[in-house]
């Protein structure tokens, strides 16, 4: 939508509300991709600090 | 640690080990999945084992047996293993040597060396029997001697049940590397294609076996699998299919031979049919015509007869409706629509069948892609499917440490938290002021996540505000058509319906939106006239939002933290 007349925000952004609880489930530990996961979450890394390695 | 368990030296293959046949696979060095075939040139390598004068034979040889050697033959054993005699359902084994109570376990009573008595040999000691087979075969075919193995169970099955085919597998020399669920094999085995495309999609592995059938509803997030739903069912199976056709011929034998007897009260009748008919059911998946013919089917009478596939459809109609219902039962189950539903992989040897592909696509809007052999031309073979998955997995993880493979799958998937609500932000619509849900982040996906997505700003430019929303997918029913059509109603009551102009993925045209909670507003000034922004957020697993805001082509942009509601569970 366009801006309306009038706003502002501290560095053009205004946090209103927060994620409704999620739900934890089971992933299924297969595939490439969960692999990725399981390497970044044990080394606690981000995804851009995964990406520049 | 022996040289045999050493990771570097591991010889890894894919098992899919099935009540009614199993399956060897290994990936080649361009990593691509091979299945491999037993010395009898059989890639579905039935689960039979059978003892002639003290020999041991095995899959189509064993599988012979029934006619002749039926109490010495063991099949269907698979979901014995682990099991208590008394939870265990041998309507399969009726026909081949009779599950009996050995201990706490399930054994059976056969005649397996030269000697004239009969032995009680356990379900586990048959189950490494057949692996031992099994492993064999692909050593010889591989060159080298397999040490280790990925194995495909059911997603029912128990932690009993798999620490008794572990054991067993060690006792056959396999080294179990890991036991993946067979629906996410399955997934797994089409995702690894190299033409295939990761996408955020509702998968439903609907898989018809022989003795059972199991569907599982599957969220796939950018290669992460999470199962949503399972359904499990005893009733509608492959061996139903047989004996539809087992009965439809024995009358027609009967009509020919008015004197006969009924060759399904004769044992060896019986199990002459029973074997004719499976193979007639698998000629009619290729053929639309199949030819049923055994010698002396009963008192010494030869019978020959054929059949079309229009006749073989009508007579498995029930049961092809009942697993299409099955299937239907699971995305219900999983508090889904089918219009969720972006893929259905059959797999399974009756999914071979083009009648079970054509009552299930039926079953689902046109938007569903339904995976087989007879709706789709890239479709994988479906008996192969998770024996695939598993040589995929087996040789992504080959070179780890056991400790390792069992440290980053446990405590690890257990704790990941799912999105409850969809995440996008709100485009342009005809009012200004108000805006169209876009979702950027489905709900079900695990965290933390990273989406980007490009997003059109008004037509004439200037500065936008751009609103960041979790959002909840309802279907719109428009009557009189029974689901909601492509083109949109402009004069429909409801303006916040469907979001076709901007987004590409056609799975979302046929739900609507509705926009729940608003996150966050940004501002991004002077947008260029036809100008697009390009959104990218991180949900952290604290559910923090990282979110920037750029325009295509621009410099700078906007970004923002909003702070997430659950305290980040520390540096576990």
């Amino acid at each position: 939508p366009v801006l309306p007349q009038g706003w502002t925000a501290e560095k053009d952004f205004k946090p209103i509300g927060s994620l409704s609880a999620a739900n934890d489930r089971n992933i299924e530990p297969v595939g490439h991709h969960f692999l990725a996961h399981a390497r970044r979450k044990r080394h606690k890394r981000t995804f851009s600090e995964d990406d520049r390695i | 640690m022996s040289a045999e368990n050493d990771p570097a030296q591991r010889v890894a293959i894919g098992i899919s080990f099935g009540n009614s046949y199993s399956s060897i696979a290994y990936t080649t060095g361009e990593g691509k999945a091979e299945v491999i075939a037993n010395e009898d040139g059989d890639r579905q390598i039935p689960s039979f084992l059978s003892y002639v004068g003290g020999e041991e034979l095995h899959g189509g040889q064993a599988k012979a047996q029934i006619v002749r050697n039926a109490k010495n033959t063991v099949a269907y054993f698979r979901d014995f293993l682990g099991q208590e005699f008394k939870s265990i359902d041998p309507t399969a084994a009726h026909q081949s040597a009779h599950p009996v109570q050995h201990e706490s376990t399930v054994a059976f009573k056969i005649q397996d060396t030269e000697e004239d008595k009969e032995n009680e040999v356990t379900v586990a000691d048959i189950t490494s029997r057949h692996l031992k087979r099994l492993r064999q075969s692909a050593s010889d075919y591989l060159g080298k001697q397999v040490t280790a193995a990925v194995v495909t169970v059911p997603t029912n099955f128990s932690d009993a049940q798999k620490s008794a085919l572990n054991k067993a597998a060690k006792e056959a020399g396999i080294e179990v590397l890991q036991f993946i669920n067979e629906p996410v094999a399955a997934v797994l085995a089409y995702d690894a294609r190299p033409d295939a495309k990761l996408a955020d999609k509702i998968v439903v592995v609907a898989d018809l076996g022989g003795t059972r059938s199991d569907v599982a509803v599957i969220a796939s997030r950018g290669g992460i699998y999470t199962i949503l739903a399972t359904v499990h069912d005893y009733e509608v199976t492959g061996l139903k299919l047989d004996q539809v056709l087992m009965d439809y011929f024995a009358k027609e034998f009967l009509k020919k031979n008015k004197s006969a007897t009924d060759p399904r009260e004769d044992t060896r009748g019986l199990a002459k049919l029973k074997l004719e008919c499976e193979a007639v059911k698998k000629a009619l998946s290729i053929g639309s015509s199949a030819n049923f013919s055994v010698e002396s089917l009963v008192s010494g009478i030869d019978f020959t007869a054929t059949i079309n596939r229009t006749r073989y459809d009508l007579l498995g109609n029930k049961l092809f409706a009942a697993f299409s219902r099955l299937v239907l039962h699971a995305v219900e189950k999983a508090q889904l629509d089918p219009l969720d539903v972006t893929e259905i992989i059959l797999a399974g040897g009756n999914a071979h069948t083009p009648k079970v592909a054509a009552t299930v696509g039926a079953a689902f809007p046109e938007s569903t892609t339904i995976l087989a052999p007879s709706t789709n031309p890239s479709a994988i073979n479906p008996s192969e499917l998770p024996v695939r998955g598993a040589a995929i997995q087996a040789s992504l993880i080959e070179e780890f440490d056991l400790e390792d493979i069992e440290q980053s799958t446990h405590p690890m998937v257990t704790v990941t938290p799912h999105l409850s609500q969809a995440i996008g932000v709100l485009c342009i619509s005809g009012e200004e002021s108000s805006g169209i849900f876009h979702p950027i982040v489905d709900a079900e996906t695990s965290l933390p996540v990273r989406r980007t997505a490009i997003i059109a700003t008004p037509r004439e430019g200037g500065d936008v505000l751009i609103k960041l929303a979790e959002g909840s997918r309802h279907i719109k029913v428009t009557k009189p058509e029974p689901k909601p059509k492509k083109e949109k109603d402009e004069d429909d009551e409801d303006d916040s319906d469907e979001d076709d102009e901007s987004d590409e993925e056609e799975e979302l045209r046929e739900k609507t939106w509705k926009v729940g909670k608003i996150l966050s507003e940004a501002a991004i000034r002077g947008v260029k006239k036809g100008g697009k922004v390009e959104v990218q957020i991180n949900i952290g697993a604290d559910l923090g939002v990282n979110a920037i805001y750029r325009e295509v082509g621009g410099k700078g942009g906007v970004r923002g933290i909003i702070q997430g509601s659950k305290a980040a569970n520390g540096s576990a």
